[in-house]
């Protein structure tokens, strides 16, 4: 009798263990930014709402995270649940389709929730719903500092000639016009070249070209390098700032060392207070002193108004979990969780994104708050490069900009280097 | 079977079990890596899974026709040679003569500069890194001394024209000469120049002299960057300055422990028999480190053209990719954008290539005109 107890105790106890399942999670965080304490709490949250489910997760950042998923791609062992990229940054997941297409696994009930943007699979690389937008992101904003230009006589400005007419005062004053941190590259390009293309060039340019009909050494994209090389030259964007890393540009713009500030809409995030220091790069009470605005109109522009914007990151399911199980179930529920009205509302209060999941509200600081009314301002988007061009091309147009910045390479050299990268991709890619 | 042919077969069995556990762990972390990344550089795998999952093969050689034809290639090379070139002809001639001169005593406190010369091998090599670069940076302390110092010296133009006594009403030809001040692109500031400067200087009252001049300093004076450091020919200086800073005291310690070893009566006898220093370290020294001095070359060829980490926090390979060295130019093919796993194989491929036969050369130089070490 007492063998049987026993053996029908292992047998439940084999069947209870049989009913966790574990997810591997591979996180996207980075433990030094404002918001990062609630992120922690959400998971925790989590894992203790669903004991069945366990969570085994690994945390990384910047780029040893993309190293890592293109290493787990390679060895065939991606997480089951991930961050993704809706473009090159992540083109393998895409092009190999090694994500499950979150359209039809959450249904266009679920989706409804969600902004069309957000939901749109042509927005995405592999043009499936690879991953599920959190946020849709415009990547070329200025932060300006209303007070620090009224105190030195100038209103906010809405041309680049008022941008230019601020340069004597403002430099003798040691204060820098605009701020463009742009060392590690890619700002130049998504923060500002990307919104000026899509100004003087316009997005049909680039189908154009990415069709063979239009060349990168043609007039529209040699003036939209021009305007980069005269924001150089005037003296509104400082030279130096090509040798600033992204990470240090928020802190010398809170200093007060630059009136604009130019940067993406997530970058909204780095000045408002964290929770766990209590301090702010921009105190709350000082941050109405600031505005959110689009880049300026630009002489000659084809395109007024437009702005930069894509498809933002978000979570995608490893296609590797067999369809219906219980893995699969557990997946989406951790997804679904993530997305939840509750979650989304967190992380739009630590000023993370603007979600794209629909009604959700929540306490913001002013310069989050700011972010709705500028989407609202501006409707109309233009391609980001790094979406839209292969990274052999558009790593060409980021140096390009450095060069410029630096002055060591003229908008026509910097026009025909991206047309010869071009070539050489297209030629590899047939 | 006679007695010896018995223990021979049970040593050979127990030598080969003895071995085969090593022998098995170097096939799999060794070899097969190798062998994989032979494969892969002439595959046309493109990632996603690699065994199991889409199918992939024998591609050819263009990956390695890519990288020959890519100016970026010869770039890399190149700044790895000149990395090589100071690490033979600049770590080890230094760190041979600072260990014979230690050795020698003859220095003072010798224990003390052993230590200050291999300091900086017990640094982070990241932190090496990022504290060289906030040195070199346009804001950092050799950029703020030498901007002090033209600050000063354009007050002193600037209070030539301006006149001592402050009176701010400026004519024409004062307000063009103190845009000439500023140079070339200080005209660029202004649409209208000389209006713009009289408006500006207006907003200023006579006893906001001092004011004046340090905004007007702020404005004209041409800050010094360390700009030149963006040129293709001379981005590399920096770089190989903080090398040759950091591993020197590495080499240092090496020859000082192998003269150590040397029996010092040779030296004695030598000494008493009229030789110099010169002649010491020439005819005694040179020839017994012969061996170590190769070694050295190897470890200094090799680790230079495998080094990564300490240019990745210096320069990340910029500005604009000058300062790019083979292992960047690799991770960036590898894990940046869109990978392209065969080409970044084949350029891994190619570095042990050059490097196996820069140590070739290093070995055929040292045979011929190599002394022998005891």
């Amino acid at each position: 009798m007492k063998k049987v107890i026993i053996a029908l105790l292992m047998v439940a106890g084999t069947f209870g263990a049989m009913a966790q399942v574990t997810l591997n999670v591979l996180n996207y965080q980075q433990a030094d930014q404002a918001g990062y304490q609630e992120d922690v709490q959400i998971w925790q949250d989590f894992q203790t709402q669903n004991p069945d489910i366990k969570l085994n997760m690994e945390v990384l950042f910047n780029d040893p995270y993309h190293q890592k998923l293109q290493a787990y791609a390679a060895a065939g062992t991606l997480p089951d649940v991930f961050y993704l990229w809706p473009g090159a940054r992540s083109a393998v997941i895409h092009e190999k389709h090694l994500a499950k297409d979150l359209g039809k696994l959450l249904g266009a009930d679920y989706l409804k929730d969600f902004t069309g943007a957000a939901t749109n699979p042509n927005n995405q690389l592999g043009k499936y719903l690879a991953e599920l937008p959190q946020s849709f992101t415009y990547t070329a904003v200025m932060y300006v500092n209303v007070k620090l230009l009224k105190d030195n006589g100038f209103a906010v400005p809405k041309t680049y000639a008022d941008l230019k007419k601020m340069v004597p005062k403002l430099k003798s004053k040691g204060i820098a016009v605009m701020m463009l941190p742009d060392k590690d590259g890619w700002p130049g390009q998504s923060c500002l070249f990307s919104t000026v293309a899509g100004r003087m060039a316009g997005d049909a340019f680039f189908d154009n070209v990415l069709a063979g009909k239009a060349k990168f050494t043609d007039k529209p994209f040699v003036d939209s390098l021009k305007v980069v090389e005269d924001l150089f030259k005037d003296g509104i964007i400082q030279r130096t700032d090509t040798a600033v890393g992204y990470g240090d540009g928020p802190g010398i713009f809170a200093q007060g060392k630059a009136a604009i500030y130019l940067d993406g809409d997530w970058r909204t995030g780095a000045y408002i207070t964290d929770k766990a220091s209590g301090k702010a790069l921009i105190a709350p009470a000082d941050q109405s002193n600031y505005a959110l605005m689009n880049i300026v109109a630009l002489p000659g522009e084809k395109f007024p108004g437009v702005a930069s914007a894509v498809a933002g990151t978000g979570w995608a399911i490893s296609n590797s979990l067999p369809a219906g199980s219980d893995k699969e179930k557990a997946a989406v529920k951790l997804i679904k969780y993530l997305y939840s009205p509750e979650v989304q509302a967190i992380r739009y209060g630590t000023g993370a994104y603007v979600p794209t999941r629909k009604g959700v509200k929540a306490t913001l600081e002013p310069l989050p708050a700011m972010l709705p009314p500028f989407y609202a301002a501006n409707p109309k988007t233009c391609y980001v490069l790094d979406g839209v061009l292969d990274p052999s091309v558009y790593n060409v147009i980021n140096n390009g900009i450095i060069n410029i910045g630096n002055g060591t390479q003229t908008a026509a050299q910097v026009a025909a280097d991206v047309q010869a990268a071009f070539v050489t991709w297209q030629a590899t890619k047939k | 079977m006679t007695k010896a042919k018995r223990i021979d077969r049970e040593a050979g069995r127990a030598y080969w079990m003895m071995s085969l556990p090593a022998f098995l762990v170097y096939l799999l972390v060794m070899a097969f890596p190798i062998a994989l990344s032979v494969v892969l550089s002439v595959s046309n795998y493109s990632g996603g899974k690699m065994f199991g999952g889409e199918a992939w093969g024998f591609a050819g050689f263009g990956q390695y026709a890519r990288i020959v034809q890519d100016p970026w290639f010869w770039n890399a090379l190149k700044n790895n040679f000149y990395i090589v070139l100071i690490s033979v002809f600049g770590q080890l001639p230094l760190g041979f003569i600072f260990a014979y001169i230690i050795y020698r005593r003859i220095v003072k406190w010798p224990g003390f500069w052993q230590g200050i010369l291999y300091l900086p091998n017990i640094i982070s090599i990241i932190v090496v890194g990022l504290l060289w670069q906030s040195i070199f940076s346009p804001n950092g302390p050799i950029a703020e001394l030498v901007n002090l110092s033209a600050r000063h010296q354009f007050e002193i133009k600037l209070v030539a024209v301006l006149g001592s006594q402050g009176h701010l009403n400026l004519g024409d030809d004062a307000l063009s000469r103190i845009i000439a001040l500023g140079g070339p692109q200080a005209a660029n500031m202004f649409t209208n120049p000389v209006p713009e400067l009289r408006d500006l200087i207006a907003g200023y009252q006579p006893n906001q002299y001092s004011q004046l001049l340090n905004d007007l300093t702020n404005l004209f004076v041409t800050r010094w960057t360390p700009d030149f450091l963006n040129q293709k020919n001379v981005a590399m200086l920096p770089v190989l300055f903080v090398i040759l800073w950091m591993y020197t005291g590495m080499y240092l310690i090496l020859f000082l422990a192998n003269m150590q070893k040397i029996d010092t009566q040779i030296i004695e006898s030598a000494r008493i028999d009229g030789a110099n220093e010169a002649q010491v370290m020439r005819h005694i020294i040179l020839p017994a480190l012969s061996g170590t001095i190769v070694n050295s070359a190897i470890l200094a060829i090799s680790g230079s053209l495998s080094s990564f980490a300490l240019i990745f926090a210096l320069t990340g390979g910029g500005p604009s990719r000058i300062t790019e060295i083979l292992s960047i130019y690799m991770y960036n093919n590898a894990f940046l954008g869109r990978p392209n796993f065969p080409l970044a194989n084949a350029i891994a491929l190619i570095t042990v290539v050059i490097s196996m036969l820069l140590i070739l050369v290093t070995k055929a130089f040292e045979s011929r005109y190599g002394g022998k070490e005891e």
